[in-house]
Protein backbone atom coordinates (compact mmCIF):
# COMPACT_ATOMS: atom_id res chain seq x y z
CA UNK A 1 0.00 0.00 0.00
CA UNK A 2 2.85 2.36 0.97
CA UNK A 3 6.52 2.00 -0.44
CA UNK A 4 9.36 4.09 0.79
CA UNK A 5 12.68 3.90 -0.52
CA UNK A 6 15.67 5.69 0.64
CA UNK A 7 13.59 8.47 2.01
CA UNK A 8 15.76 11.81 2.54
CA UNK A 9 14.35 15.22 4.01
CA UNK A 10 16.35 18.24 4.81
CA UNK A 11 15.06 21.50 6.29
CA UNK A 12 17.79 23.76 4.93
CA UNK A 13 21.38 22.37 6.26
CA UNK A 14 19.35 20.02 9.15
CA UNK A 15 18.92 16.76 7.65
CA UNK A 16 15.85 15.47 9.43
CA UNK A 17 15.28 11.99 7.66
CA UNK A 18 18.22 10.20 6.89
CA UNK A 19 17.23 7.31 4.78
CA UNK A 20 14.17 5.93 5.24
CA UNK A 21 12.98 2.46 3.93
CA UNK A 22 9.55 1.24 5.05
CA UNK A 23 6.95 -1.12 3.46
CA UNK A 24 3.52 -0.75 4.76
CA UNK A 25 0.48 -3.29 4.03
CA UNK A 26 -2.94 -3.39 3.03
CA UNK A 27 -5.21 -3.56 6.65
CA UNK A 28 -1.84 -3.14 8.20
CA UNK A 29 -1.62 -0.78 11.16
CA UNK A 30 2.02 0.54 11.72
CA UNK A 31 2.99 2.73 15.06
CA UNK A 32 5.55 4.96 14.76
CA UNK A 33 7.73 6.06 18.05
CA UNK A 34 10.62 7.39 18.62
CA UNK A 35 12.04 10.98 20.69
CA UNK A 36 10.56 14.53 20.06
CA UNK A 37 12.26 15.78 17.04
CA UNK A 38 13.34 12.08 15.63
CA UNK A 39 10.98 12.59 12.23
CA UNK A 40 7.97 11.18 13.13
CA UNK A 41 5.68 14.37 11.97
CA UNK A 42 8.13 15.12 8.93
CA UNK A 43 8.03 11.44 7.88
CA UNK A 44 3.91 11.17 8.14
CA UNK A 45 3.98 14.56 6.44
CA UNK A 46 6.37 13.19 3.40
CA UNK A 47 3.74 10.22 2.97
CA UNK A 48 1.01 13.06 1.44
CA UNK A 49 3.24 15.40 0.33
CA UNK A 50 2.82 18.36 3.07
CA UNK A 51 6.10 18.43 2.97
CA UNK A 52 8.64 17.76 -0.17
CA UNK A 53 11.14 15.23 0.29
CA UNK A 54 14.86 16.07 -0.68
CA UNK A 55 15.52 12.08 -2.78
CA UNK A 56 14.23 9.15 -2.51
CA UNK A 57 10.89 7.44 -3.99
CA UNK A 58 7.09 7.08 -2.25
CA UNK A 59 4.69 5.13 -4.16
CA UNK A 60 1.67 5.24 -2.77
CA UNK A 61 -1.68 2.85 -3.73
CA UNK A 62 0.36 2.22 -6.69
CA UNK A 63 1.07 5.56 -7.41
CA UNK A 64 4.43 7.39 -7.55
CA UNK A 65 4.48 10.92 -5.38
CA UNK A 66 6.07 13.21 -8.16
CA UNK A 67 3.95 15.10 -9.99
CA UNK A 68 1.40 17.63 -9.13
CA UNK A 69 -1.04 15.39 -10.17
CA UNK A 70 -0.75 12.48 -8.57
CA UNK A 71 -0.54 14.42 -5.21
CA UNK A 72 -3.54 15.73 -5.58
CA UNK A 73 -4.99 12.14 -6.74
CA UNK A 74 -3.02 10.77 -3.49
CA UNK A 75 -4.25 12.91 -1.21
CA UNK A 76 -7.58 12.31 -1.90
CA UNK A 77 -6.79 8.98 -1.05
CA UNK A 78 -4.40 9.66 2.20
CA UNK A 79 -6.62 11.32 5.56
CA UNK A 80 -4.34 12.82 8.09
CA UNK A 81 -5.99 13.67 11.42
CA UNK A 82 -3.48 16.33 13.04
CA UNK A 83 -2.31 16.90 16.95
CA UNK A 84 -4.02 20.20 17.03
CA UNK A 85 -7.24 18.94 15.00
CA UNK A 86 -7.55 22.11 12.49
CA UNK A 87 -10.79 21.98 12.31
CA UNK A 88 -12.19 24.98 10.10
CA UNK A 89 -13.06 27.71 13.02
CA UNK A 90 -16.15 29.09 10.33
CA UNK A 91 -18.08 26.12 9.43
CA UNK A 92 -20.09 23.64 11.56
CA UNK A 93 -19.21 19.86 12.26
CA UNK A 94 -20.95 18.68 9.30
CA UNK A 95 -19.90 21.55 7.23
CA UNK A 96 -16.33 20.87 7.92
CA UNK A 97 -17.11 17.26 7.06
CA UNK A 98 -18.96 17.60 3.92
CA UNK A 99 -16.66 20.05 2.36
CA UNK A 100 -14.26 18.22 0.69
CA UNK A 101 -16.11 15.64 -0.65
CA UNK A 102 -18.59 17.93 -1.90
CA UNK A 103 -16.20 20.14 -3.85
CA UNK A 104 -13.23 17.73 -4.47
CA UNK A 105 -15.29 14.30 -5.23
CA UNK A 106 -18.14 16.63 -6.39
CA UNK A 107 -20.29 14.28 -4.37
CA UNK A 108 -23.99 16.10 -4.22
CA UNK A 109 -25.28 18.35 -1.76
CA UNK A 110 -27.61 15.56 -0.41
CA UNK A 111 -25.59 12.81 -0.70
CA UNK A 112 -22.48 14.20 1.18
CA UNK A 113 -24.83 14.84 3.89
CA UNK A 114 -25.97 11.75 4.09
CA UNK A 115 -22.46 10.21 4.47
CA UNK A 116 -21.28 12.58 7.09
CA UNK A 117 -24.10 12.27 9.48
CA UNK A 118 -23.68 8.62 9.02
CA UNK A 119 -19.82 9.22 9.43
CA UNK A 120 -20.97 12.45 12.50
CA UNK A 121 -23.10 8.70 14.24
CA UNK A 122 -19.93 6.45 13.92
CA UNK A 123 -17.45 8.63 16.26
CA UNK A 124 -20.44 9.01 18.05
CA UNK A 125 -21.58 12.79 17.41
CA UNK A 126 -24.48 12.80 15.71
CA UNK A 127 -26.43 15.20 18.11
CA UNK A 128 -23.48 17.54 17.84
CA UNK A 129 -23.65 17.69 13.99
CA UNK A 130 -24.65 21.75 13.27
CA UNK A 131 -22.55 22.90 16.11
CA UNK A 132 -19.37 24.91 16.01
CA UNK A 133 -16.34 23.38 16.58
CA UNK A 134 -15.34 26.55 19.37
CA UNK A 135 -18.39 24.87 21.14
CA UNK A 136 -17.03 21.21 21.12
CA UNK A 137 -14.89 19.54 23.49
CA UNK A 138 -11.00 18.45 22.36
CA UNK A 139 -11.82 15.02 22.06
CA UNK A 140 -14.97 15.58 20.59
CA UNK A 141 -13.57 18.04 17.77
CA UNK A 142 -10.56 15.51 17.65
CA UNK A 143 -13.77 12.77 16.48
CA UNK A 144 -15.19 15.49 13.88
CA UNK A 145 -11.48 15.32 12.63
CA UNK A 146 -11.34 12.04 12.15
CA UNK A 147 -15.30 12.14 10.05
CA UNK A 148 -13.77 14.52 8.18
CA UNK A 149 -11.23 12.42 6.93
CA UNK A 150 -12.95 9.41 6.25
CA UNK A 151 -15.90 11.47 4.32
CA UNK A 152 -13.00 11.44 1.16
CA UNK A 153 -13.04 7.65 1.78
CA UNK A 154 -9.13 7.51 1.89
CA UNK A 155 -7.83 4.00 1.92
CA UNK A 156 -5.00 5.22 4.06
CA UNK A 157 -4.97 7.15 7.56
CA UNK A 158 -2.13 9.16 8.69
CA UNK A 159 -2.07 10.45 12.51
CA UNK A 160 0.09 12.40 14.20
CA UNK A 161 -0.16 12.18 17.85
CA UNK A 162 -4.24 12.96 17.52
CA UNK A 163 -4.51 12.47 21.36
CA UNK A 164 -1.23 14.49 22.85
CA UNK A 165 -2.88 17.71 23.00
CA UNK A 166 -6.42 16.40 24.70
CA UNK A 167 -7.19 16.44 28.59
CA UNK A 168 -6.56 12.74 30.13
CA UNK A 169 -10.05 11.68 30.24
CA UNK A 170 -10.47 12.82 26.19
CA UNK A 171 -7.78 10.34 24.92
CA UNK A 172 -10.17 7.40 25.68
CA UNK A 173 -12.72 8.05 23.45
CA UNK A 174 -10.52 9.30 20.51
CA UNK A 175 -8.70 5.77 20.98
CA UNK A 176 -11.56 4.03 20.76
CA UNK A 177 -12.53 5.42 17.61
CA UNK A 178 -9.33 4.70 16.02
CA UNK A 179 -8.58 1.20 17.27
CA UNK A 180 -12.58 0.83 15.55
CA UNK A 181 -11.37 1.66 12.42
CA UNK A 182 -8.16 -0.64 12.49
CA UNK A 183 -10.66 -3.24 13.16
CA UNK A 184 -12.59 -2.33 9.83
CA UNK A 185 -9.08 -3.09 7.94
CA UNK A 186 -8.12 0.65 7.17
CA UNK A 187 -4.28 0.75 6.94
CA UNK A 188 -2.79 2.98 9.31
CA UNK A 189 0.15 5.19 9.65
CA UNK A 190 -0.07 6.59 13.46
CA UNK A 191 2.50 8.32 15.49
CA UNK A 192 1.41 8.16 18.93
CA UNK A 193 2.72 7.78 22.60
CA UNK A 194 -0.36 5.30 23.39
CA UNK A 195 1.80 2.33 24.37
CA UNK A 196 -1.50 0.37 25.22
CA UNK A 197 -2.97 1.74 21.76
CA UNK A 198 0.10 0.29 19.42
CA UNK A 199 -0.04 -3.07 22.11
CA UNK A 200 -3.54 -3.66 21.31
CA UNK A 201 -4.32 -2.69 17.75
CA UNK A 202 -0.70 -2.31 16.66
CA UNK A 203 0.53 -5.18 13.77
CA UNK A 204 3.69 -3.50 14.31
CA UNK A 205 5.82 -0.63 16.02
CA UNK A 206 8.83 1.30 14.22
CA UNK A 207 11.51 2.95 16.88
CA UNK A 208 12.49 5.86 14.78
CA UNK A 209 15.08 8.26 16.08
CA UNK A 210 17.51 10.82 14.54
CA UNK A 211 15.90 10.77 11.37
CA UNK A 212 16.28 6.79 10.58
CA UNK A 213 14.71 3.62 11.56
CA UNK A 214 16.19 2.48 14.50
CA UNK A 215 14.23 -0.71 15.17
CA UNK A 216 10.83 -2.63 14.06
CA UNK A 217 8.66 -5.36 14.73
CA UNK A 218 5.54 -7.03 16.60
CA UNK A 219 4.52 -4.48 19.49
CA UNK A 220 5.01 -7.19 22.31
CA UNK A 221 7.81 -8.59 21.35
CA UNK A 222 9.35 -5.53 20.78
CA UNK A 223 8.51 -4.09 24.50
CA UNK A 224 9.21 -6.69 25.98
CA UNK A 225 12.75 -7.74 24.30
CA UNK A 226 14.13 -4.54 22.63
CA UNK A 227 17.23 -4.87 20.52
CA UNK A 228 18.91 -1.72 20.05
CA UNK A 229 20.05 0.24 22.94
CA UNK A 230 18.50 3.31 22.19
CA UNK A 231 15.12 1.53 22.01
CA UNK A 232 15.97 0.22 25.08
CA UNK A 233 16.72 3.88 26.91
CA UNK A 234 13.52 5.54 24.83
CA UNK A 235 11.59 2.41 26.43
CA UNK A 236 12.71 2.65 29.86
CA UNK A 237 11.66 6.10 30.06
CA UNK A 238 7.76 5.77 28.89
CA UNK A 239 6.62 2.21 29.93
CA UNK B 1 -14.46 87.24 17.46
CA UNK B 2 -17.36 87.62 15.82
CA UNK B 3 -18.73 84.85 13.87
CA UNK B 4 -21.20 84.61 11.33
CA UNK B 5 -23.14 81.47 11.73
CA UNK B 6 -25.77 82.24 9.47
CA UNK B 7 -24.28 81.46 6.03
CA UNK B 8 -22.91 78.01 7.54
CA UNK B 9 -26.12 77.00 8.48
CA UNK B 10 -27.89 78.07 5.21
CA UNK B 11 -25.27 75.72 3.23
CA UNK B 12 -26.87 72.79 5.09
CA UNK B 13 -28.71 71.84 2.24
CA UNK B 14 -25.58 72.14 -0.22
CA UNK B 15 -23.55 70.02 2.58
CA UNK B 16 -25.65 67.68 2.82
CA UNK B 17 -25.85 66.84 -1.00
CA UNK B 18 -22.25 67.22 -0.90
CA UNK B 19 -21.69 64.91 2.05
CA UNK B 20 -23.91 62.24 0.21
CA UNK B 21 -21.59 62.55 -2.80
CA UNK B 22 -18.04 62.23 -0.26
CA UNK B 23 -19.82 59.31 1.07
CA UNK B 24 -20.45 57.44 -2.77
CA UNK B 25 -17.21 58.41 -3.94
CA UNK B 26 -15.43 57.18 -1.12
CA UNK B 27 -17.91 53.55 -1.17
CA UNK B 28 -17.03 53.22 -5.19
CA UNK B 29 -13.30 53.60 -4.52
CA UNK B 30 -12.93 51.01 -1.47
CA UNK B 31 -15.14 48.65 -3.50
CA UNK B 32 -12.81 48.82 -6.46
CA UNK B 33 -9.73 48.78 -4.06
CA UNK B 34 -10.99 45.67 -2.28
CA UNK B 35 -11.20 43.81 -5.92
CA UNK B 36 -7.94 45.18 -6.96
CA UNK B 37 -6.66 44.76 -3.46
CA UNK B 38 -7.87 41.05 -3.06
CA UNK B 39 -6.13 40.42 -6.77
CA UNK B 40 -2.96 41.81 -5.47
CA UNK B 41 -2.74 40.24 -2.26
CA UNK B 42 -2.94 36.59 -3.92
CA UNK B 43 -0.67 38.16 -6.54
CA UNK B 44 1.84 38.32 -3.74
CA UNK B 45 1.39 35.37 -2.25
CA UNK B 46 1.84 33.74 -5.30
CA UNK B 47 4.74 31.18 -6.17
CA UNK B 48 5.52 32.97 -9.24
CA UNK B 49 8.37 35.55 -9.08
CA UNK B 50 7.22 37.36 -11.66
CA UNK B 51 3.85 37.62 -10.46
CA UNK B 52 5.03 38.61 -7.06
CA UNK B 53 6.90 40.94 -8.47
CA UNK B 54 4.47 42.89 -10.29
CA UNK B 55 2.55 43.01 -7.23
CA UNK B 56 4.95 44.05 -4.78
CA UNK B 57 6.15 47.38 -7.61
CA UNK B 58 2.24 47.77 -7.84
CA UNK B 59 1.59 47.77 -4.41
CA UNK B 60 5.33 49.85 -3.54
CA UNK B 61 4.27 52.41 -6.11
CA UNK B 62 0.89 53.56 -4.81
CA UNK B 63 1.70 53.60 -0.89
CA UNK B 64 5.22 55.37 -1.83
CA UNK B 65 4.09 58.46 -3.07
CA UNK B 66 1.40 61.09 -2.45
CA UNK B 67 -2.41 59.90 -3.65
CA UNK B 68 -2.38 63.88 -4.52
CA UNK B 69 -0.05 63.49 -7.40
CA UNK B 70 -1.88 59.88 -7.95
CA UNK B 71 -5.28 62.20 -8.71
CA UNK B 72 -3.01 63.95 -11.33
CA UNK B 73 -1.58 61.17 -12.98
CA UNK B 74 -4.59 59.55 -13.68
CA UNK B 75 -5.98 62.55 -14.54
CA UNK B 76 -3.83 63.08 -17.17
CA UNK B 77 -2.85 60.22 -18.23
CA UNK B 78 -6.35 58.05 -18.15
CA UNK B 79 -7.55 59.99 -21.31
CA UNK B 80 -4.25 58.55 -23.58
CA UNK B 81 -4.79 55.19 -22.63
CA UNK B 82 -8.68 54.97 -23.03
CA UNK B 83 -7.78 57.61 -26.01
CA UNK B 84 -10.10 59.62 -25.47
CA UNK B 85 -10.22 62.49 -27.97
CA UNK B 86 -12.50 64.37 -25.95
CA UNK B 87 -13.15 63.84 -22.49
CA UNK B 88 -16.68 62.48 -21.38
CA UNK B 89 -19.32 64.55 -19.49
CA UNK B 90 -17.84 64.68 -15.26
CA UNK B 91 -14.64 62.96 -16.37
CA UNK B 92 -13.41 64.55 -13.41
CA UNK B 93 -15.70 61.66 -11.38
CA UNK B 94 -14.05 59.26 -12.92
CA UNK B 95 -10.61 60.13 -12.76
CA UNK B 96 -10.99 60.69 -9.17
CA UNK B 97 -12.67 57.98 -8.11
CA UNK B 98 -10.24 55.76 -10.27
CA UNK B 99 -7.62 57.20 -8.29
CA UNK B 100 -9.24 56.62 -5.35
CA UNK B 101 -9.58 52.92 -6.18
CA UNK B 102 -6.36 52.40 -7.41
CA UNK B 103 -4.59 54.03 -4.34
CA UNK B 104 -6.67 52.19 -1.63
CA UNK B 105 -6.30 48.80 -3.66
CA UNK B 106 -2.33 48.80 -2.40
CA UNK B 107 -3.18 49.65 0.87
CA UNK B 108 -6.32 46.70 1.34
CA UNK B 109 -3.85 44.69 -0.89
CA UNK B 110 -1.41 44.14 2.18
CA UNK B 111 -4.59 44.16 4.39
CA UNK B 112 -5.58 40.94 2.96
CA UNK B 113 -1.93 39.91 2.69
CA UNK B 114 -1.93 40.27 6.57
CA UNK B 115 -5.29 38.62 6.73
CA UNK B 116 -4.43 35.49 5.07
CA UNK B 117 -1.29 34.97 6.33
CA UNK B 118 -2.91 35.77 9.95
CA UNK B 119 -4.83 32.25 9.32
CA UNK B 120 -2.80 28.95 10.65
CA UNK B 121 -1.20 27.15 8.55
CA UNK B 122 -3.40 24.05 9.91
CA UNK B 123 -5.75 25.35 8.27
CA UNK B 124 -4.39 24.96 4.86
CA UNK B 125 -2.02 21.87 5.48
CA UNK B 126 -6.30 20.40 6.53
CA UNK B 127 -7.62 21.48 3.82
CA UNK B 128 -4.71 20.11 0.83
CA UNK B 129 -4.22 17.07 2.97
CA UNK B 130 -7.79 16.00 2.45
CA UNK B 131 -7.21 16.61 -1.61
CA UNK B 132 -8.09 20.13 -1.90
CA UNK B 133 -6.36 22.58 -4.62
CA UNK B 134 -4.35 25.59 -3.45
CA UNK B 135 -7.68 27.77 -5.33
CA UNK B 136 -10.37 25.87 -3.17
CA UNK B 137 -8.12 26.19 0.02
CA UNK B 138 -7.98 29.60 -0.45
CA UNK B 139 -11.81 29.90 -1.23
CA UNK B 140 -13.40 27.88 0.87
CA UNK B 141 -10.82 27.90 4.15
CA UNK B 142 -8.56 30.89 4.00
CA UNK B 143 -10.24 33.18 2.58
CA UNK B 144 -13.81 33.04 4.73
CA UNK B 145 -11.66 33.46 8.01
CA UNK B 146 -9.23 36.04 6.57
CA UNK B 147 -12.18 37.98 6.00
CA UNK B 148 -13.47 38.10 9.08
CA UNK B 149 -10.27 39.38 10.36
CA UNK B 150 -9.92 42.10 7.97
CA UNK B 151 -12.90 43.93 8.54
CA UNK B 152 -11.44 46.30 11.58
CA UNK B 153 -8.20 47.36 9.00
CA UNK B 154 -10.88 47.64 6.43
CA UNK B 155 -13.11 50.25 8.21
CA UNK B 156 -10.07 51.92 9.09
CA UNK B 157 -8.88 52.60 5.22
CA UNK B 158 -12.43 53.06 4.76
CA UNK B 159 -12.41 55.96 6.98
CA UNK B 160 -8.78 57.29 5.84
CA UNK B 161 -10.37 57.26 1.86
CA UNK B 162 -13.41 59.28 3.19
CA UNK B 163 -10.67 61.87 4.77
CA UNK B 164 -8.37 61.72 1.69
CA UNK B 165 -11.69 62.39 -0.44
CA UNK B 166 -11.02 66.18 0.30
CA UNK B 167 -7.65 65.87 -2.16
CA UNK B 168 -10.70 65.38 -5.06
CA UNK B 169 -11.47 69.16 -4.41
CA UNK B 170 -8.45 69.56 -6.75
CA UNK B 171 -9.98 68.46 -9.84
CA UNK B 172 -13.52 69.84 -8.98
CA UNK B 173 -15.42 67.49 -7.70
CA UNK B 174 -18.15 68.94 -5.71
CA UNK B 175 -17.56 66.81 -2.43
CA UNK B 176 -17.83 67.99 0.79
CA UNK B 177 -14.04 69.96 1.10
CA UNK B 178 -14.47 71.54 -1.82
CA UNK B 179 -18.57 72.80 -1.75
CA UNK B 180 -17.35 74.21 1.63
CA UNK B 181 -14.68 76.09 -0.15
CA UNK B 182 -17.12 77.49 -2.41
CA UNK B 183 -19.05 78.51 -0.46
CA UNK B 184 -16.42 80.22 1.78
CA UNK B 185 -15.67 82.16 -1.99
CA UNK B 186 -19.46 83.87 -1.76
CA UNK B 187 -19.61 84.30 2.04
CA UNK B 188 -15.91 85.59 2.89
CA UNK B 189 -16.73 83.61 6.10
CA UNK B 190 -14.48 80.62 6.58
CA UNK B 191 -14.46 80.01 10.39
CA UNK B 192 -17.65 78.93 10.40
CA UNK B 193 -18.01 76.87 7.36
CA UNK B 194 -14.69 74.79 7.64
CA UNK B 195 -15.78 74.05 11.48
CA UNK B 196 -19.38 73.22 10.08
CA UNK B 197 -16.98 71.01 7.20
CA UNK B 198 -15.13 69.52 9.94
CA UNK B 199 -17.84 68.34 12.25
CA UNK B 200 -19.47 66.77 8.96
CA UNK B 201 -16.01 64.47 8.28
CA UNK B 202 -15.80 63.81 11.98
CA UNK B 203 -20.03 62.28 12.27
CA UNK B 204 -19.21 60.44 9.07
CA UNK B 205 -16.09 58.68 10.47
CA UNK B 206 -18.22 57.95 13.53
CA UNK B 207 -20.74 56.35 12.03
CA UNK B 208 -18.58 54.41 9.72
CA UNK B 209 -16.59 52.86 12.89
CA UNK B 210 -19.64 52.42 14.87
CA UNK B 211 -20.79 50.43 11.64
CA UNK B 212 -17.71 48.63 11.72
CA UNK B 213 -17.31 47.42 14.96
CA UNK B 214 -20.93 46.31 14.88
CA UNK B 215 -20.28 44.16 11.48
CA UNK B 216 -17.14 43.30 13.69
CA UNK B 217 -18.81 41.61 16.51
CA UNK B 218 -21.85 40.31 14.83
CA UNK B 219 -19.30 38.47 11.85
CA UNK B 220 -17.01 36.99 14.42
CA UNK B 221 -18.89 34.83 16.80
CA UNK B 222 -17.55 32.01 15.35
CA UNK B 223 -13.98 33.06 15.01
CA UNK B 224 -11.52 31.13 17.22
CA UNK B 225 -7.86 31.26 18.71
N1 LIG C 1 9.21 23.29 8.60
C1 LIG C 1 10.36 23.07 9.28
N2 LIG C 1 11.42 23.87 9.11
C2 LIG C 1 12.57 23.66 9.78
N3 LIG C 1 12.78 22.65 10.63
C3 LIG C 1 11.75 21.80 10.85
C4 LIG C 1 10.49 21.98 10.18
N4 LIG C 1 9.67 20.98 10.59
C5 LIG C 1 10.37 20.25 11.45
N5 LIG C 1 11.63 20.72 11.61
C6 LIG C 1 12.68 20.13 12.46
O1 LIG C 1 12.82 18.79 12.10
C7 LIG C 1 13.08 18.00 13.24
C8 LIG C 1 12.11 16.86 13.30
O2 LIG C 1 10.81 17.37 13.50
P1 LIG C 1 9.53 16.46 13.59
O3 LIG C 1 8.39 17.37 13.85
O4 LIG C 1 9.45 15.58 12.42
O5 LIG C 1 9.84 15.60 14.89
P2 LIG C 1 8.88 14.66 15.69
O6 LIG C 1 9.55 13.35 15.79
O7 LIG C 1 7.52 14.67 15.10
O8 LIG C 1 8.85 15.33 17.12
P3 LIG C 1 7.64 15.50 18.16
O9 LIG C 1 7.53 14.21 18.91
O10 LIG C 1 8.09 16.63 19.03
O11 LIG C 1 6.41 15.85 17.38
C9 LIG C 1 13.02 18.93 14.42
O12 LIG C 1 14.35 19.26 14.79
C10 LIG C 1 12.31 20.13 13.92
O13 LIG C 1 12.76 21.29 14.56
MG1 LIG D 1 5.62 15.45 15.69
Amino acid sequence: MISVKNLHKSFGKLEVLKGIDCQVQESEVVVVIGPSGSGKSTFLRCLNKLEEPTSGEIIVDGIPLDSEINVNAIRREVGMVFQRFNLFPHMTAIQNVVLAPQIVRKTNKAEARKIGLELLEKVGLSDKADEYPDRLSGGQQQRVAIARALAMKPKIMLFDETTSALDPEMVGEVLAVMKDLAREGMTMVVVTHEMGFAREVGDRVIFMDEGIIMEEGEPNEMFAHPQNPRTQAFLSKIL
Amino acid sequence: MDLNWKSAIDSIPILNKAAVLTLELTAVAVAIGVVIGLLMALARLSKSKVVRAAAIGYIDFFRGTPLLVQIFLVYFLAPKIFHWDTLPNNYQYFAGVLAMGLNSGAYIAEIFRAGIQSIDRGQSEAARSLGMAHSQSMRYVILPQAFKRVIPPLGNEFIALLKDSSLLSIIAIQELFYSGKIIVGRTFQPIPMYITVALYYLVMTQLISQWVSYMERRLGKNDIR
